[in-house]
Order: C-alpha cells, then sequence, then structure tokens
C-alpha cells in the first residue's frame, strides 16, 4: 500500500495519536477539511512566521529548516504532545536520510509563546525508524484498529465518522 | 459538514460572477451580494441561474456544489465538483457490498423498513399500524429491491390515504402523481423532494462513498445518482411529509401559491419562496445526538447517514438507517 518512503509526518501524527484514524487516512477516508480546528491548525499556519518558507521532501513537508540545521515546526495546539516530537523526530530522520547533519528539532507553540528543543540523538533515530514500521504495520492491517475511549476523540476530526450508530 | 459554512438558495434570477476570492451575486432591482468562498457549502439554485467558468473553477477548488432546480420545480442536474472526496478503497468495497445479493438486501431492506417508519412516525402512528405490519413481513419474504419496492408503493399508497384525510380539499393528493404533478399537494412534495435530494447528493459527495452505486435502487443507471435515491428515501418523511401537514395545518399554504391548470400544478413565485424558506429553516433546525453527544442539525444528519453507510462498507459495522427518534 505504501512504502517507508512514503510515510510522511502526519501519518507518524496519527500514529501516535489513533491507530484507528491512520488506518482510515491511509484508505483515503479525509473529513479534515470539514473540521474546524483543522482549518485553524492551517490558518496559524499559514499566520505564523511568514518569512519561511517550507521545505518538500515528498512524503514529509517541514515548516522550514534554520541555517543551523535545526527543523521548525509550528503547532496550533497550546501544549506539547508525544505526536508533535514524534513528528519533529520523523523530519530529522527524513533529513538526515537526505545526507543532512541535522541537530534537531524545535516546536513552536505560537498559542502559548512557547518553544520546544528536541535534539537529535541515536534514541531519536531509532524511535524514528520504529515508528516507520509501525505505521506500515498499520497500514498493511485487514481490520479496522478499535476505538479510542470516547473522551479520548474529543477534538480528532474523524469524531463524526468513528461514532455515528 | 463545515462548521461555518452554510447552504445558499437563491430564489430570484441572478448571474454569479467571481471577483477575486469571492463571489459576487447578481440579481435585477437589486443590490449586489459578496459571499466569501469560505462561507459556502453548496448553493441551491431554485431560480434561472448563470455561471461561468471563472465561477466554476473557483467552486470546484472549494468542493463547492451548485444544485439546480428546474422553473418546475423538478431537480434538474447539479454542478458537482470533481470526485476528490471518494476513497478507492471504500468505492471497492461498496460495489463489492452491492454485488452480494443477500448484503445489499439486507441493506435494501433496512432502507424500506426505515423509511416506512418515518412516514408512519410523521403521518399517524395509529392508523398505519396495520400496513406497517403487513410490510415488514413482505420486507422479510421480498427477494429482489423490485419486490421490496412493490411492498413500499403498497404502504405508501395507505399512507397517502391517511395524509388526505388531513388535508382541506384543496390540497388533497388523490394519490401521488409526477411529472407533472396533477394537483397542489402533489406539486408541493415534488418540489420538497426535489429539494432534499439536492441536499442529500451534495452529503454524499462529501464522504468517501460514490453516489452512483446504490442498494436499493439499481446502480449506475441513467446518469442519475441511484445511492442518493436510497438516502433520500428516509429523509423525504421528515421534510416533505410533515413540513405539508404542519403547514396545512396551520393554515400556512394558500391558494396562491400554486399555479394551477387542468390536471397539472407547480408552485407560485410566492409559493417557491416560502416553501424553500421553509425548507432552510427545517433544515436548521437541531436535535440532540445520543452518541456523538452534541446538537446535530437535521442537514447534517444527512451526512451522518451516509458516514455511517460509510463504516458499514468499509468495516463491515451495523448500518442502522435513519429514523426519526424524537
Amino acid at each position: 500500500m505504501i512504502s517507508d518512503e512514503d510515510v510522511g509526518g502526519v501519518h507518524i501524527k496519527y500514529l501516535h495519536h489513533c491507530r484507528r484514524q491512520l488506518w482510515l487516512y491511509l484508505r483515503g477516508i479525509r473529513p479534515e477539511h470539514l473540521n474546524a480546528t483543522v482549518q485553524l491548525g492551517e490558518a496559524v499556519h499559514d499566520s505564523s512566521y511568514p518569512r519561511h518558507s517550507p521545505v518538500d521532501l515528498g512524503a514529509a513537508k517541514l515548516d522550514f529548516v534554520d541555517g543551523h540545521q535545526w527543523v521548525h515546526e509550528v503547532k496550533s495546539s497550546s501544549r506539547p504532545t508525544d505526536a508533535d516530537r514524534a513528528q519533529a523526530y520523523h523530519y530529522c530522520h527524513q533529513l538526515a536520510r537526505f545526507g543532512n547533519d541535522v541537530k534537531g528539532a524545535i516546536l513552536h507553540y505560537p498559542a502559548t509563546r512557547r518553544t520546544v528543543r528536541l535534539p537529535y540523538t541515536p534514541e531519536a533515530t531509532a524511535q524514528a525508524e520504529e515508528d516507520i514500521q509501525e505505521v506500515l504495520s498499520v497500514a498493511t492491517a485487514l481490520t479496522s484498529p478499535d476505538r479510542l475511549p470516547r473522551n479520548r476523540c474529543r477534538g480528532c476530526s474523524y469524531i463524526d465518522y468513528c461514532w455515528t450508530e | 459538514m463545515p462548521t461555518a459554512a452554510r447552504t445558499y438558495w437563491l430564489t430570484s434570477p441572478c448571474r454569479i460572477r467571481r471577483k477575486d476570492e469571492s463571489l459576487v451575486i447578481e440579481r435585477e432591482a437589486a443590490p449586489k451580494v459578496h459571499i466569501p468562498i469560505t462561507d459556502v457549502r453548496d448553493i441551491i439554485a431554485c431560480a434561472e441561474t448563470d455561471i461561468n467558468t471563472a465561477v466554476v473553477s473557483l467552486l470546484n477548488r472549494h468542493r463547492i456544489s451548485v444544485h439546480l432546480l428546474s422553473y418546475y420545480g423538478d431537480y434538474a442536474g447539479s454542478l458537482v465538483t470533481s470526485d476528490t472526496s471518494t476513497s478507492g478503497q471504500t468505492v471497492l468495497a461498496q460495489a463489492n457490498l452491492a454485488q452480494q445479493p443477500s448484503a445489499s438486501m439486507a441493506i435494501a431492506r433496512s432502507l424500506v423498513d426505515a423509511c416506512a417508519f418515518n412516514v408512519r412516525r410523521v403521518v399517524d402512528r395509529q392508523l398505519l399500524t396495520a400496513p406497517y405490519t403487513t410490510l415488514q413481513a413482505s420486507i422479510k419474504e421480498a427477494e429482489t429491491p423490485l419486490h421490496l419496492m412493490g411492498a413500499e408503493g403498497t404502504f405508501r399508497r395507505s399512507a397517502w390515504e391517511v395524509i388526505d384525510t388531513k388535508l382541506p380539499d384543496w390540497l388533497q393528493l388523490h394519490g401521488r402523481s409526477r411529472r407533472p404533478p396533477r394537483n397542489a399537494g402533489n406539486a408541493f412534495i415534488s418540489y420538497v423532494n426535489g429539494i432534499i435530494y439536492a441536499r442529500v447528493l451534495s452529503a454524499v459527495r462529501l464522504t468517501p462513498l460514490h453516489s452512483g452505486i446504490a442498494f436499493l435502487h439499481s446502480s449506475l443507471e441513467r446518469q442519475r445518482h441511484s445511492l442518493v435515491l436510497d438516502l433520500a428515501e428516509m429523509f423525504k418523511p421528515l421534510f416533505a411529509e410533515r413540513l405539508l401537514l404542519r403547514m396545512a395545518s396551520r393554515k400556512q399554504l394558500k391558494k396562491h401559491h400554486f399555479d394551477t391548470g387542468t390536471n397539472q400544478a407547480m408552485l407560485s413565485e410566492a409559493g417557491r419562496k416560502l416553501v424553500v424558506q421553509t425548507v432552510r429553516d427545517e433544515l436548521a433546525t437541531s436535535v440532540n445526538h445520543r452518541s456523538l453527544g452534541r446538537p446535530v442539525a437535521y442537514d447534517e444528519l444527512i451526512y451522518l447517514d451516509a458516514l455511517a453507510l460509510t463504516r458499514h462498507c468499509l468495516e463491515g459495522t451495523r448500518y442502522k438507517p435513519f429514523r426519526i427518534w424524537w
């Protein structure tokens, strides 16, 4: 279905948030454009750091890379999550694959004006590689993973799909 | 469904133009209206509308469909956006289900049952108990979609008779007639059904399903959206029959809302405006959704039902077609 080179940031993010979401995403269920939170995220993205241009790596699309080889990623939420960190490591991993000497990633949270620095370590590399394999195993699963407990679905754009009876 | 966006209803002849990234509606004898494109979910044009390529490309980019109702109020066609929402695997699963007689008949049966349930619910529970029981029996026995539709027709006929007892003389249906509707009551129902068809088409286009592959109606036939016909079944009673009875009992419908000729009738200009307004407001009514735990507009119910069908196709979860639960 997809190969390890096609795994992008969204896949990693969904993997850490909810495997079912990832499974559906891989099958072309894309309700995101109907979701107000997603639209807000896009607006935050478009209006933050307008001087920097995104870097397109094919599967992954980084917000920008600075002159000191740090990957920057802008988030519309106010609190860092595992998914954010995994996504950042994935981007570092992708860049490293293209032969860049990546130092790490910086997550920006404009809502709370915080940043999180994540140096790119060997453990991070291992995690990034493991995540890619995980994504591939979800992709090939024949049946859909179960829903998360209802309270963890808040704000997810797949909520209508998963929870209508 | 997009939370911010809404459906635009065009009730007077107009021209849609594009001005940068927004739409301009130009009408005769009325000021221009500028509409930001992000505010539009879809457009239902109930009157003559001119449109050009610049507008179509903008609409397509934002996945907005335009549904056109003809002068007589029947559904004339749609400018639908290219199939950006369909998902290959879902469509394959859907086609697969539609080809398995047992699986597709199960869906078709539940569709007919839900439709009849809704009709009975809005018309008269007491008087339609017997026909509904008969219908349920014949649904069980039915072997093909044709049998099912026959059984539904029988049930519908008794429902029309019951409706007639609740309507003033001039609005009575005397049996359902289409193309053209024979009398005022039929004209009303046809018009509302046309609108509902357009709304369901909009909703289905937002889901990964293919609008042509159906379970009750025959698939991919005569370039109609068969799946939309299937799903519209359950929603027609919620709007057409229900609003007809309500507007008649409130005496909102007047004779001048219809142009009646010999053996045919249609809504007049004023009638069309009134009906469109009523349906629009009705679509915005919300009820509390039990499993989502939030208020959901009638409009959104259509989309949710299509999503439930998607889930049935893709994951095999049980599909329970929409039933009025409140």
